[in-house]
Order: structure tokens, then sequence, then C-alpha cells
């Protein structure tokens, strides 16, 4: 977005062009798909759609699949207001699981009501500890951020197994690494009759609030000349450092709050694999948005609901989960398509 | 809504489908890893696939890919609006979901694979694989020249522990001095890992390993090209490996399958812990390799026997832990949920499941 | 021969054998940032390298051939990066994870006829009379062709890339795309060349992985070496000439995680397998301990701004 006012401006002027001529590109891309695979391509988008939103309880499985995407995306956002390309949400989001689900495992046997805020709020601090590790090494030593923070996914993700197979192992579980269940108290409330939660909300309030900071405020301005130009960033007398920690640390929260709300409202408990590739369906969402914070919550939504019929699509087409996968990549294949097209003579 | 009205027809009319119709049996399956793996999973899609052709009147959907968290309780209540009435969920770590929602769909039976909780309609099936991994272990224990076995798996999960032991027990029948190394790969499907983890217990001056990982191509291709022997799991794999491949167990669940099936159809399920073995075939001992010499065949096919007849039992005792402490007394059996939730390692396995 | 001979020799051979894929890879991901472009779809073509060369081997017989298949299929899936950011201008991190998902669906579609093939890799030159010679002698002969590619492929590159005029035409273009094309330079040519490159060397990492290391395909089966690839690219600054070493660090921690457990470390096995990653990260803060900062091409700088 170097272009300032003329790319607003732009995206202002084509809001509802654009999602068209994308959804348009990408029936094409997925009908050619499934021809040459020998489907009828009308009944797989027909089933696609049904298993996305056909009904309300296979939308609220979207919306659930939604909510740690959507955190996850603010929190790789964030941090490319000032440049910085983290890839470390998925690491911060098994972080905050880990630090939140220590705070339960202590409170436990007698939960309170301050059980959920501390858990939340510990959860945040677990992710932002994470995040602050790459943002430390990246403005006291200059290390890449987007290495440091892919190297301690895997890391992060390591720690969970560690500790569900050995110290926090439920020991009546029969084996099977997890924790032991979280009480009800632990739990966010849900939404409507489904596995919806409030976590969502949290997600979308929080998008607004930081859309609002960012391009209202002064401390929005800072980051972006620090972005788009740190020389001026720098005779401005800006402090690079102390925004990129701060940026860090914001959207290290974020994947963490997304990590511990999971845990404790979808999985109920500490376990592998929770993560289901939001830290990276998140990042995806992210650059599609061009890090631009209430674009992120409809492309959550389109990609939470994507995953969410994955398995639809098997059940009903009988397609190998496979398919699901190059759908998507077809979709994005389509938004980039038509963006690209859109802004191609947008000036360098 | 408007959505549904649109897209309905078209389902309908396309794929002709019938989802949602109640009058034939539907039956959802779900793998934890992709249905054509050679291996595991694949093992349960031909079970699938038996009680389609067997039974008749009976539809099954089936789902791969599904990790073991509450991804699979979305995927379950799918398939049970969808139709559903008997849901197979095929991996351990399904099982606290299965029950959970059991609660929640009282009409719908619920069957999971080797788990240790039954709810009102959620039963288990599981075999006991145990015994052929005994006999398999045999033939590593009358082959190995070092005396040093290995073992290569994904997690260790109660499953996988009971097989690590069982090996080591029946090599040691052969020859008591024997040790099994454990490596974990920390994945189910790893070929990467597992090629290089079979490179590295040869290295150790190991000359026979066993498997537990989700398909046994790698390691059983890798132990030929290393000329070293291999055990199998889950499916025969001696065509990739014909000269190392020493025996294995394999699974045919179709019939256990079957069976749960036509007695929820006939009304007189009750849930269970179904547990198949070798001796109504839902475990197989695969056909022995050349490296197998005829006495030690022999020796193995006696053993056998006597398990078929009941006058050997794998988990009796006397039985010592990984550090030397008694597990079991001589002469005792071992109860059902120190068996099915086994978290230790006998004598003689270097390694660690922590 | 010793057994220090046995130990550090089989180690090193385990090592290279786990970083010849990532060598591939990397240099090819190294040529693609240095011109200034970034593309995270590697592990996308890493996959369909990987299955197209076992299909191939599986079809043909002949695993050379598998490879080639490999190369192909790599590159091919790589043009659509180059479609998406150089034709349409997209942002090259969303373009890169859309080829790494098509790659992802697309190998594991066409692959599940696969699984349960068997082909025929490559042998090794164990028994040739080389396992005597001390030290190097049990090295070479457990290496398989690949192995030995990938040993010519990463300094061959680097000396081409800074020794000859072409390289000095990609680090050109990579450092400041206005200057190159004011000396009449084609950086969006030479990107997408890069690119091309990139998708060639990535499915033949791929193929080496499938073909000869593991002679199996299974669907996902790179488990992220390709998204760690792109990684460390920035561990092995940019230069071609760090790729062997980068990815002999990244492969022997992984081998080390495995071989520490046939040593009875006594260490949890979760803990042991985050050897790599660690050690990658603790490198690479060393290295910048000595000299603040990375080389980063200017022109990549670019890419984040889209």
């Amino acid at each position: 977005m170097s272009g300032g006012t003329v790319d607003r401006a732009r995206a202002m002027a084509a809001p509802l062009g654009r999602p068209a001529l994308a959804a348009a590109a990408f029936v094409v891309l997925a009908a050619v798909f499934f021809a040459v695979i020998g489907r009828n391509p009308l009944a797989m988008i027909g089933v696609v759609l049904e298993a996305a939103a056909g009904d309300s309880y296979a939308i609220g499985e979207s919306l659930v699949r939604a909510t740690p995407i959507l955190l996850c995306a603010l929190a790789t956002a964030l941090p490319a207001r000032v440049g910085l390309i983290s890839v470390g949400a998925e690491g911060q989001f098994y972080a905050g699981a880990i630090a939140g689900t220590g705070t339960v495992l202590s409170m436990l046997p007698t939960p309170g009501w301050t059980m959920l805020p501390l858990m939340l709020v510990t959860g945040a601090l677990g992710g932002m500890v994470w995040s602050l590790v790459a943002g430390l090494l990246r403005t006291g030593l200059q290390v890449n951020e987007t290495i440091s923070t892919l190297l301690t996914n895997y890391v992060a993700a390591l720690l969970v197994t560690w500790l569900v197979y050995g110290p926090w192992k439920n020991p009546a579980s029969q084996g099977w690494p997890a924790t032991v269940e979280f009480p009800a108290a632990a739990r966010l409330p849900a939404l409507f009759d489904s596995r919806v939660h409030a976590g969502l909300l949290i997600g979308i309030a929080l998008a607004v609030v930081l859309h609002l900071v960012l391009t209202r405020t002064r401390w929005g301005l800072v980051l972006d000349v620090l972005r788009s130009n740190p020389r001026a960033g720098l005779v401005a007398g800006l402090d690079f450092r102390r925004n990129a920690l701060i940026v860090m640390a914001l959207g290290g929260a974020l994947a963490g709050l997304a990590g511990i709300a999971e845990t404790a409202s979808i999985q109920g408990r500490l376990q592998s694999d929770i993560a289901g590739g939001a830290g990276f369906s998140g990042f995806l969402v992210a650059w599609l948005a061009r890090n631009h914070c209430l674009r992120i919550i409809p492309l959550s939504l389109l990609v939470g609901a994507l995953l969410a019929s994955g398995d639809g699509l098997q059940m009903f087409a009988q397609v190998p989960s496979s398919v699901t996968l190059v759908i998507q990549g077809l979709l994005f294949v389509a938004v980039l398509l038509v963006n690209g097209w859109l802004d191609r003579k947008r000036p360098a | 809504m408007k959505l549904h009205r649109l897209v309905r027809p078209l389902l309908a009319a396309a794929l002709a489908l019938g989802a949602h119709a109640a009058h034939s049996q539907t039956i959802g399956y779900i793998y934890v890893g992709p249905e054509k793996d050679y291996g595991y999973n694949t093992s349960h899609d031909l079970g699938r696939q038996y009680v389609e052709k067997t039974v008749s009147g009976t539809k099954t959907l089936h789902v791969e890919n599904i990790p073991e968290t509450a991804e699979v309780s979305r995927v379950m209540e799918r398939m049970i609006k969808s139709g559903a009435s008997i849901v197979f969920a095929t991996s351990y770590g399904y099982l606290d979901y299965a029950i959970e929602l059991g609660k929640k769909y009282p009409k719908v039976a619920f069957m999971h694979a080797g788990g240790l909780k039954t709810g009102d309609n959620v039963g288990t099936y599981w075999a006991n694989s145990d015994d052929a991994i005994y006999l398999a272990g045999m033939a590593a224990g009358s082959v190995t020249k070092s005396g040093k076995l290995g073992f290569i798996a994904a997690f260790p999960i109660p499953q996988v522990v009971r097989s690590i032991n069982a090996f080591t027990l029946g090599a040691q029948a052969m020859n008591p001095k024997v040790t099994t190394t454990v490596v974990w790969t920390g994945g189910w499907l790893e070929p990467a890992k597992e090629a290089e983890a079979t490179n590295s217990l040869v290295d150790a001056g190991i000359d026979v390993i066993g498997e537990q990982v989700d398909s046994p191509i790698t390691i059983a291709q890798t132990a030929e090209k290393r000329g070293i022997f291999v055990v199998g799991k889950d499916v025969d794999v001696s065509k990739f490996a014909p000269k190392s491949v020493l025996t294995g167990a394999s699974w045919n669940w179709g019939p256990t399958m079957v069976k749960v099936v036509n007695e929820i159809k006939a009304g007189t399920w009750k849930p269970s812990h179904i547990r198949g073995d070798l001796k109504d075939g839902t475990v197989v001992l695969d056909p022995f390799g050349p490296a197998v010499t005829e006495p030690v065949r022999k020796t193995i096919l006696a053993k056998k026997a006597d398990i078929l007849a009941d006058k050997f039992e794998v988990w009796s005792g006397p039985m010592m832990a990984q550090d030397g402490k008694e597990l079991l007394p001589a002469g005792k059996a071992m109860p059902m949920d120190m068996l099915e939730s086994m978290g230790f390692l006998v004598k003689g396995v270097i390694g660690t499941i922590k | 021969m010793t057994s220090f001979d046995i130990v550090f020799g089989s180690f090193l051979v385990s090592a290279l054998r786990s970083a010849t894929p990532l060598v591939f890879v990397l240099v090819g991901e190294t040529l693609v940032q240095r011109t200034g472009s970034i593309n995270l779809g590697v592990e996308g073509q890493m996959l369909v390298g990987a299955m197209a060369g076992y299909g191939a081997a599986a079809l043909w017989g002949d695993p050379w051939l598998g490879l080639v298949a490999g190369a192909g299929a790599g590159m091919l899936l790589s043009s659509v990066h180059g479609l998406l950011t150089l034709a349409a201008r997209a942002n090259q991190f969303a373009s890169g994870l859309a080829v790494w998902m098509l790659g992802f669906g697309l190998s594991a579609y066409y692959g599940a006829g696969l699984v349960g093939r068997k082909i025929e890799g490559f042998g090794t030159w164990r028994g040739a009379g080389l396992d005597d010679v001390p030290v190097l002698g049990p090295i070479v002969a457990g290496m398989t062709p690949t192995v030995l590619l990938a040993l010519v492929v990463a300094p061959a590159v680097a000396w081409w890339f800074w020794r000859t005029r072409t390289g000095l035409v990609w680090r050109a273009v990579g450092e400041s795309p206005e200057a190159a094309r004011a000396a009449g330079l084609r950086p969006i040519r030479v990107r997408l060349q890069a690119i091309l490159l990139g998708g060639l060397l990535s499915g033949l990492g791929g193929a080496a992985l499938s073909v000869d290391h593991t002679r199996t395909w299974a669907e996902g089966m790179t488990a992220g070496r390709g998204l760690v690839a792109v990684g460390l690219v920035i561990v092995a600054r940019w230069n071609p000439w760090w790729v062997l070493p980068t990815a002999l660090l990244f492969g022997g921690a992984e081998a080390l995680a495995l071989r520490l457990q046939t040593a009875d470390a006594g260490v949890s096995a979760h803990l042991l397998l985050t050897l790599p990653y660690i050690t990658s990260l603790a490198v690479l803060t060393l290295t910048c301990l000595r000299d603040r900062g990375q080389a980063a091409p200017a022109g990549l700088r670019a890419v984040m701004d889209r």
C-alpha cells in the first residue's frame, strides 16, 4: 500500500466489483478442475456451498473455524504495519495455549470466576512472550524475524507435545496424551446453540479497534512511516525498535489469545495439533487482505468456511481430502489474479 | 434458507446420493490419515468396503485426514446430520469426542477403535495384535546376530507401547539377552524420518527392526537396502522387501465390522469392548520370509498353536519393567486396564516414553 | 577402520542424506530471493516433484527419469507463482501459499494411485571396495547419486552466480531493479527465470526425497521441509556458497535427533526433535552477533510493501 491515498481511493471505489469478479474467476477455475477430474462442476460447487453455509449448523462450524484464523491474521497484520514479516502466529498460538493451560491447571481443583479472565490474560501473555523472543532478536541483533518466527513455531508445537506426553498428561486418560479436561469455568460463553464462542466477537471487536487505531491515530501514522520510509522515520526521530517491539508483543498476545480460547472452549483440554494450521491460514488471510484489519474479517470467515467444508465435500461428493486443498488453492489464485489485475496500474 | 433451496436440488440431481434418506443404513467412517496409506487407514478402509459389499442396504460415508482434535466432533456431527446411524471412529484419539457426541445423539451407534470407555451407545472394537507381534518378535530374536533389535514408532500411545513390549518379549523368548532400541519419529507419516531412523539403527549395529507408523513401506525398503531384517505391521509389505521381511501382523477388520453392523440392525447390539485376535482372524500373522529357517518356523507355529489353544498368554507374569521392577508376579495375567492403557516399557527395551 | 571413523562417517552420511533435498530447494530459493522475489510455494513444488518423480520412476522403471520428471513438475507449478506475482503483480506471500496448497492438493490427488507401487531406486557404492578406504571410504560408499548431485549443484551455482556475467545480471536485478532497468536489463524476465529455476530445483529436491532417499510416495511427505528451506535462505545469508553448510547444519541436527535416541540419551524424543530448529536459530543468532544484520537483497524489501 505504498500509494497511500490513491490506493485507498481505488479500494473504496470498487468494493463490490472486486468480490464478484473474484468469485466469477474462482468458479471458472474450479469448474475447469472438476471437469478435468471428471466431476460435474456445478454439483461440486453446490456441495462446497452447502457444506460451508447450507444450514445454521454449517454456518456455526464455519465460524468456529474462522475464530482462531481471524485472531492469527491480526497477529500477522500488526507486525506487518512496520514492515515486519512474522509467520509466528502458529507458535504464539501454542505458547498462549501452554501459558493459559498452566493457569487453569494451577487453579484446579477449585475453579472460581477468576479462572476465565486469568486464563485469557496469561494466554495472551504467553503468546506475547513467545513473539517477543523474535522481536528482541530482531531489534537487538538484527536477526531476521521471518526465520526466527518460523523456527520457533516448530519448537512451540513440540513443547506442547512434550507437555501432554510428559508432565501434564492426565493420569486418568488411559495413556492418551492430553491434559485433564478444563472445568466449565474456563470456557468462554457460547453463542446461540452452537460451538461458536465469544472469542469470535472479541476477534471482530479487536479487528475494528485495531483498524481505527491504525488509521485514525498518530501512532498508526508513525507505523506507516516506519514501514514505507524508514529513513524519513529516522530523520523524524521515530523509534523503530520500540514500535517494532510493541507490534510484535501485541500481535503475539492476539495469537496467544486465539490459542487459549481454542484450547478452553473448543478442545476442552490441551493436546497436540490443536492449531490445525490456524497460524498459517491467518498469515494467508492477512496478506490476502493486504494487512487491512477490516478486510481481514470477511476473508477469515471465507477461509474458515472453506476449511470447515472440507469434510462435507469428502462425505457428499466422495472425493479425497486433497480436492479441498486444490479448491482452496484455486480460490486464492482467483482472488490474487483479480486483485492484481485491477491494481496493475497502481504506482510501483 | 435461500441457499439451501438453491443447492439441494442440484445436489440431489447430480449426485443422487440420498444422503438424507433414512430408509437405508448409512455408516460413517473417519480416518486419521489418508485412506490410501498402504497401512493402518487402508486396513480400516478395506473393512469399510467389506461392510458395504457384505451387508445389503448399507451405504458408507468416509472422510480422511481428520486430526485427533475437536475437528472430529464436527465431522461426526455432519455425518450424523447427513443420515449416518453408525459411526466408526477409527483412531484412538477420537474416543472422548465419540463419548461426548454419544450423549447428544442417543440414537446413533458409535464404534471406537481401541478405547477403554463405553457409553450407552458407544462401543469399542479392537484386536489384540500383540500375539502376532510376539510371534514376529520370536522370528526377530532368532535371526538377530548382534542381539540388538530396533523399533521405529510414531508416538508413545498405549497401542504402540504394547507392540514394542510384545515384540521384545517374543524376541527374548528365543534369545533372553536381546534388547530393543526405540526411536520415535514424532509423526505417523514421516517417510524421511523413518528412512533416516532405519539408517541410524543400522549404523548402531541393529539388525532387525520392528515398526508401528502409518505404513511400513519406507522402513521395510530401507531395511532391505541396508541388508537387515524387518517385521511389518498393519499390512503385509513383503513385496517391497522380499528378503528383509521376516513376517508381520496384519489387520482384517471386515468380519468384526460386519458382525457389529448386523447386530445394530437387528437391535441386539449392546455397547461393549469387542476384542478380536489371531483366533477369530481379525489379526493375521503374515507369511514367513526366506530368512526364517524351518526349525524356527516350527517353534513359532507351535507357540501360535498354544496361543490359539489358550495355553499361552503373552501378557502374563513374570514380567519386569525397563528398570528391573516387577510388573507382574509369575502366573498372573495382566488386567485389561493395565494392558490397554499401557504406559511402561519392559526390561530389555532401550528408550523413553516420556 | 576405527570406531571413530564408523561413528563419524556414518553420521556425516546421515547428515548429507537428510540435507540433500534441502540443498536443491535452498539453492533454488536463494536465487529466487536474490532476484527480488520470495516463493513460499516451494513446499508444494517439492510435493509435486516428489509425486511426479515417483510416478515416472514407477512407470518407466528408471530413477533418473524420475528425477527429470520431478524437476519438470516443480518448474511447471512454479510458473503459477511467476504468473501471479509477475504478470498479475499479486502479493508474493499469498501467492506462494496458494501455490503450496495447489501443490499439496494436486500431488495428493494424483499420487493416491501411486501408494503401494514399488519403484527401482538408485544403489549405493557399498561393497564396491570403497568401504575399507579410511575415513572417506565409508562416507562415499554410503552415498547415492542425488547426494553427489547436491554436492556438485550447490558450488556450481555459487560459482556461476558470483563469477559469470549472467550471475552479475541476476545480482544486479535483485539489488536494484530500477538501476538494472536503466542499464537495459529486463528484471521481470530475470525474476521469471529465477522462479522457474527455483521450481525446477525444488521439484528435483522433492524427487530426491521420494525416488532416492525414501523410495516412497506419501501425501505431504515433505513435512514442512520446503517452508523451512525458505527461511534457511536467510541463515545462508542469501549466498549460494553458504547453502551447503546451512543445509548440512539442519540435516545434521535432524539426523542427530534420531541418532541420540539410538544412543539412549534418555531425553524426551519430543524435545530432541526440536534440535534442528533450535540449532538453526542459535547459529543464525551467533552469526548476527558477529556482524549485525543480514545481507538481504535490496530488491526483496519491496516485496513487503505490496
